[in-house]
């Protein structure tokens, strides 16, 4: 299907891709990539990491130029040179993670790079503003133009990052993975703004790897597998397990541990009470957290990202100061905020950053097996350390844990995310920790990666050690956890033993709903 | 004695005088930090620009309206050029920095191309013919003590608070302002709606040195008219602090231009009145009060919220793949 | 768009570091340096040729002008290691030059308070550790400023650099301090006391070539760093630091600590170079001179040369000495002073410039757009 011909405009599609390919040195990120969105369409681009969705969106944005191929707007032949260009064409990029300046107010955000006529060289915040409050009454978006951004929610911010691409005139809006940072109940307001958008002759192109959401709010969807187009299937009719196997490319696997639980009578291995702590601005963060993990048992911290979970793993690494509680570890109480202490007690801890935090880049993996047990023999002999001894734990270490790399004197910043998380998984482990924690631990992997780093965790349990899993993923949480303890605000809303969970009683709790309100 | 001879008003109108240079290096700065880039060239730029103006000055004959207007624009074409070698280097080719800047100073500096170029100049002999003057602005010079401090200054003192203004305006009423503090902000959110983070950091990174030119021509054609290699005696340094100190807006940026101004000036106001403190003690506090300062506004409360822009140093790149 | 995008030009990190870029590119940037150093002359209308030839005469070639560079490159040397050592864990200390006059200042204090009838070893020994320890000392306040007080430490080190200066002026020309020379011509022309000979340090003569003890003792104190950085637990600790700080806090490191800790190493080997000036050639303290030679400065530019290699900054230190021993002897009208640093400043930035080289491939998007 060709439309070159103006006269056909008003019915070709609003974008369309011709076999688009993408290379990058040693991938090939999209490979003859077909699809086209319809006027007025929530088309979905639905694929697992690594699949050249990211791609995919940034050549339709203009920031890359694809190697072969070529896109179509309403059956015009365009090539972007920039993102300006794409900006031009009325194509507008929504972000996973928000293009917006904190410290700047909406209206700055969503002027930004934007030429609007009668002002070009004074900026005019009140035209802008009545403007943004015109733009917010005809998609039901409403947000106060003058308040900076760090003062929103992540759904209000989420509303700006819509309007920027409104004020721009856009009419084929990009949305890369928008439901990851928001509740179950900012998503459906989210469906809502998408219905309201596509009502009015706008088309979506929807990027997500989540099935079920791709069926609820999509018109159409485009499977990508392997930087491949493999199918554009209808979303109704379509079903989780036909989209899944089609973007797997076969029947689907998942690691799976309902129930197992800790052995009966396992000892309370961390017990963490009324513990509260500050953010990094300064407020509470952290509001009477307690709970309990046993040996052997797999708790999982689900919850919208930014609702206490990372200021709570920081505690329990001695990272951050606790205003309040008490922490125990195997019976032995916590008693300053200092990371020696919990890696001396038994707390292993695997961090979200892995690179920026978990491990020093630019040092050998051998070096970095080692960060946590430096100062004391074996490793150390003071004030040296013993290379030999550093390379032989090494040695052993990479093949316990298969980590795959040319040697072990390889910078770990050139390993592959799998690699990287194998590498940090294997020193924590390396330390016969009572504790592990882990904070979303498969976050970017492709799936081979995923199902190791569970079957590591899995193990870990296994051989007695308490998990606490912070995670973001209802299917990881749901697949691996014995127990749920549900985050928001800095609060445990809930807590619930995995056999009875489900995605929709979870996502009650995430949106600070109670217990009752489940039932 | 009239209240315009008052110690305080010499002190006040000095430190107009010798704090003009600094305003210039700092909002050049400044501009320079606002779109992300350090650049501690500052001292080596401006001391190019110094003996730039001064060979102008030395060797073209003609009246002073003719000629220091040129020895001015001489001196931002050299100091810019040495702003663009850092700029190719940190923005193109993504060096560190710190080290380019450092590189810069050292190349241009007290030991470096400016002296040679004054030595292969002749510079030194003997003082600038042409040289900026005090100029009566509106004729208020006898004006009882506002006269001295703010209407006999040189044409380069008015011109440094034209340019304080039309930055402020610059920066915070104008789209490209707004855009400038967005790259320094975050370049990929400038990239993702169009901006071309590189030309921006170009322009202000080269702009910015074109200013610490007209500095380092400050000294060489009003504070030390007879050439002496480093002449600037490290206010290319101070200037980096002060944008720290007036947390990236030029306002505040000329207050502390001003009170450093005073405290250079003081070692010999004071010894010119007879009043007999030890110089060493003088000399130095300059350097001492920028730490003392330096570590106040660092800590202080506000610099949380008017902190540096928060891609400052870092080379943007695309994110690969 | 900017210019390098126009042509295509973009970079791309490189997976592989071949081992031959590791010297070819620094020696590329060093021709590419003379390269345009000679168009600055050319322009300057000096003839590069003769230059150049003069210079590696008068630096290098014969054993009289090699004991000459001996002279210049030992202080470099100190200065180098101590912006190496610190610019590894991200400390910028450019105060190398205060520190090092301080470091002057302590070991001619401590060489006058012990007089002529010292034994010499314990004189030369009482040197090093008070040159030390008053670098050590003038660094620990940009280190600690910056440690606990967050405190941007390049500009605390370099006001430092003229507060030390002006220190030093005071002690010998605005004050009878006890370092001054107040008999003899002394008391008309303001000068330093000469330290007693037998503080003087040695210096070995083999054949015709004289090596000064100072220089030897940097040599060993650049083989300890490398020990230090590559196999002890606090040079672990500063590597980490030095690339990962969130990581090292993480790791149960006190980032703090090692900081101040380096800013200390790094003062201290400032000030042993300031020690090693006074001993082995001035035997003075002479506020002028040493602010005039900007030894701690040109250690930045020895260090960046060195890739922060302690091992490297031997070599570059005898390699920038020559120069600037060339630079001393030629100094004149066709040798104009500032040459000097003009052709460190271009080697550094044709340096820095071509590391690029070794980080990255360069390719050109435009034809590889074009050839699929």
């Amino acid at each position: 299907m060709t439309t070159v011909v103006d006269s056909k405009a008003v019915t070709a599609p609003a974008v369309a891709a011709f076999g688009v390919s993408k290379r990058f040195p040693g991938v090939i990120a999209n490979d003859d990539v077909h699809f086209d969105v319809r006027v007025g369409e929530v088309h979905a681009l639905l694929g697992e990491n690594g699949a050249g969705k990211t791609t995919l969106s940034n050549i339709l944005t203009g920031l890359y130029r694809p190697d072969s191929g070529h896109l179509e707007l309403s059956g015009r032949r365009v090539s972007f040179e920039s993102p300006r260009d794409a900006i031009d064409a009325g194509i507008g990029m929504v972000h996973q993670h928000f293009r917006l300046i904190p410290t700047f107010t909406v209206a700055e955000n969503i002027a930004l790079g934007a030429a609007r006529d009668g002002e070009r060289v004074l900026l005019n915040m009140a035209s802008v503003e009545s403007r943004i409050v015109e733009l917010g009454e005809q998609f039901e978006l409403s947000v106060d133009p003058r308040a900076r951004i760090w003062q929103l929610s992540v759904g209000e911010q989420q509303r700006v990052e819509i309007l920027k691409v409104l004020y721009r005139d856009a009419r084929i809006l990009i949305m890369d993975e928008p439901t990851a940072v928001l509740t179950p109940l900012e998503a459906d307001a989210l469906s809502q703004t998408l219905t309201s958008l596509t009502r009015q002759g706008r088309s979506v192109i929807f990027i997500s790897h989540k099935l079920g959401e791709v069926i609820s709010i999509a018109d159409r969807i485009t499977v990508l597998r392997q930087g491949r187009s493999i199918e554009t299937i209808d979303a109704v009719g379509a079903t989780r397990e036909s989209l899944a196997a089609v973007m797997v490319g076969r029947e689907v696997e998942r690691v799976q541990r309902r129930g197992v639980g800790a052995l009966p009578g396992a000892p309370i291995v961390l017990s963490v009470n009324d513990l509260g702590a500050e953010g990094d601005r300064g407020l509470p963060a952290l509001r009477s957290v307690s709970i309990d993990v046993r040996g052997g048992e797999i708790v999982a911290v689900a919850g919208v990202a930014g609702n206490g979970q990372r200021e709570l793993v920081e505690v329990l690494a001695g990272l951050r100061p606790r205003t309040s509680g008490r922490i125990e570890v195997d019976g032995e109480t916590m008693d300053r905020a200092d990371a020696r202490h919990p890696i001396r007690m038994g707390v292993a801890y695997v961090p979200q950053d892995r690179l920026g935090t978990g491990l020093a880049p630019d040092l050998s993996i051998a070096e970095n097996l080692v960060l946590k047990r430096y100062r004391r023999p074996p490793v150390a002999r003071p004030p040296f350390l013993r290379s030999s001894v550093i390379d032989a734990e090494a040695a052993s270490l990479m093949e316990q844990f298969d980590v795959r790399a040319p040697s072990s004197q390889t910078p770990t910043r050139r390993l592959s995310g799998g690699n990287v998380q194998k590498v940090l998984l294997a020193r924590e482990m390396s330390g016969r920790p009572k504790v592990l924690v882990v904070s979303t631990p498969t976050q970017g992997l492709d799936i081979g990666a995923v199902a190791t780093v569970h079957q590591l965790l899995l193990d870990a349990a296994a051989e007695g050690v308490g998990v606490l899993l912070v995670s973001e993923d209802l299917d990881e949480v749901l697949a691996l956890a014995d127990r749920v303890v549900v985050m928001y605000e800095g609060s445990v809303t809930g807590i619930v033993d995995a056999a009875d969970a489900t995605v929709a009683s979870i996502g009650v709790l995430m949106g600070g709903g109670t217990a009752e309100d489940v039932a | 004695m009239s209240v315009n001879s008052n110690l305080f008003v010499i002190i006040f109108a000095s430190a107009i005088f010798y704090g003009t240079p600094l305003v210039f290096a700092a909002v050049g700065e400044l501009l320079a930090e606002r779109s992300g880039v350090i650049n501690l060239g500052v001292e080596g730029m401006m001391l190019l620009g110094a003996v730039s103006a001064a060979m102008v000055a030395a060797n073209l004959d003609g009246p002073a309206a003719v000629v220091l207007p040129i020895a001015l624009l001489a001196a931002m074409v050299a100091a810019g050029l040495g702003a663009a070698i850092h700029a190719f280097l940190v923005i193109t080719l993504r060096v560190n920095q710190i080290i380019s800047g450092l590189a810069l100073t050292i190349f241009g500096g007290a030991a470096g191309l400016s002296s040679y170029l004054a030595n292969v100049w002749g510079l030194g002999k003997q003082p600038a013919m042409n040289q900026f003057g005090r100029m009566d602005l509106f004729g208020l010079k006898k004006f009882p003590v506002l006269g001295p401090i703010l209407f006999d200054q040189t044409l380069l003192t008015y011109l440094s608070w034209v340019l304080v203004v039309l930055v402020m305006v610059y920066l915070f009423r104008t789209r490209m302002g707004l855009h400038l503090r967005s790259v320094g902000e975050s370049p990929q959110t400038a990239d993702s709606v169009g901006i071309s983070v590189t030309r921006y950091r170009y322009g202000h990174v080269i702009a910015g040195g074109m200013l610490a030119g007209v500095a380092g021509a400050c000294f060489s054609l009003t504070i030390v008219p007879t050439w002496a290699n480093g002449l600037t005696s490290g206010e290319g340094w101070i200037a980096l602090a002060l944008v720290i100190f007036g947390f990236w807006r030029p306002d505040l940026t000329l207050v502390g231009a001003y009170l450093f101004g005073a405290l250079s000036s003081l070692s010999f106001t004071l010894q010119a009145r007879g009043i007999d403190v030890p110089t060493a003690l003088l000399d130095a506090l300059p350097y001492v009060a920028t730490i003392v300062v330096l570590v106040i506004v660092s800590n202080s409360r506000i610099s949380k919220r008017l902190g540096s822009p928060a891609a400052l140093g870092r080379p943007y790149e695309r994110e690969e793949r | 768009m900017s210019l390098a995008s126009r042509v295509g030009l973009r970079l791309e990190p490189r997976v592989d570091n071949p081992r031959w870029m590791n010297w070819a590119v620094p020696v590329c940037s060093f021709i590419a340096a003379l390269l345009v150093g000679s168009i600055v002359l050319l322009i300057t209308s000096q003839n590069p040729i003769s230059v150049y030839q003069r210079i590696l005469e008068r630096g290098f070639l014969d054993t009289g002008s090699l004991s000459g560079t001996f002279i210049s490159a030992t202080p470099l040397l100190f200065t180098g290691l101590c912006a190496a050592v610190a610019f590894k864990v991200g400390f910028f200390n450019i105060g190398g030059e205060g520190q090092f006059y301080v470091g002057a200042i302590f070991a001619s204090g401590i060489a006058l308070s012990l007089g002529a009838d010292a034994q010499s070893w314990i004189a030369v020994g009482a040197m090093v550790l008070a040159g030390t320890v008053g670098g050590a000392l003038w660094a620990f306040i940009p280190g600690i400023l910056r440690a606990y007080f967050r405190t941007n430490e390049i500009i605390t080190s370099l006001m430092l650099n003229y507060v030390a200066g002006i220190g030093a002026t005071y002690l010998i020309f605005e004050s009878d301090s006890f370092w001054r020379e107040l008999g003899g011509t002394g008391a008309v022309f303001p000068k330093g006391k000469i330290i007693p000979l037998s503080a003087q340090w040695p210096s070995f003569d083999l054949g015709n070539l004289v090596v000064p003890f100072g220089l030897l003792l940097g040599a060993v104190v650049a083989i300890w760093l490398h020990v230090l950085q590559r196999r002890t637990r606090f040079g672990y600790e500063m590597r980490v630091v030095g690339g990962a700080p969130s990581t090292a806090r993480y790791a149960g490191m006190r980032p703090a600590r090692v900081i101040v800790a380096v800013a200390m190493l790094s003062g201290g080997l400032a000030g042993l170079g300031g020690a090693a000036d006074v001993g082995n050639f001035r035997h003075v303290l002479d506020p002028k001179g040493l602010q005039q030679s900007g030894f701690g400065y040109a250690g930045i530019v020895v260090a960046a040369l060195a890739r922060l290699n302690p091992i490297a900054v031997v070599f570059v230190a005898i390699i920038l000495g020559g120069i600037t021993n060339a630079g001393y002897a030629l100094q004149g009208p066709d040798f104009p002073a500032g040459l000097v640093g003009t052709l460190e400043g271009l080697i550094l930035f044709c340096t820095l410039g071509g590391e690029v080289l070794v980080r990255y491939r360069i390719v050109n998007t435009r034809r590889q757009a074009v050839a699929s």
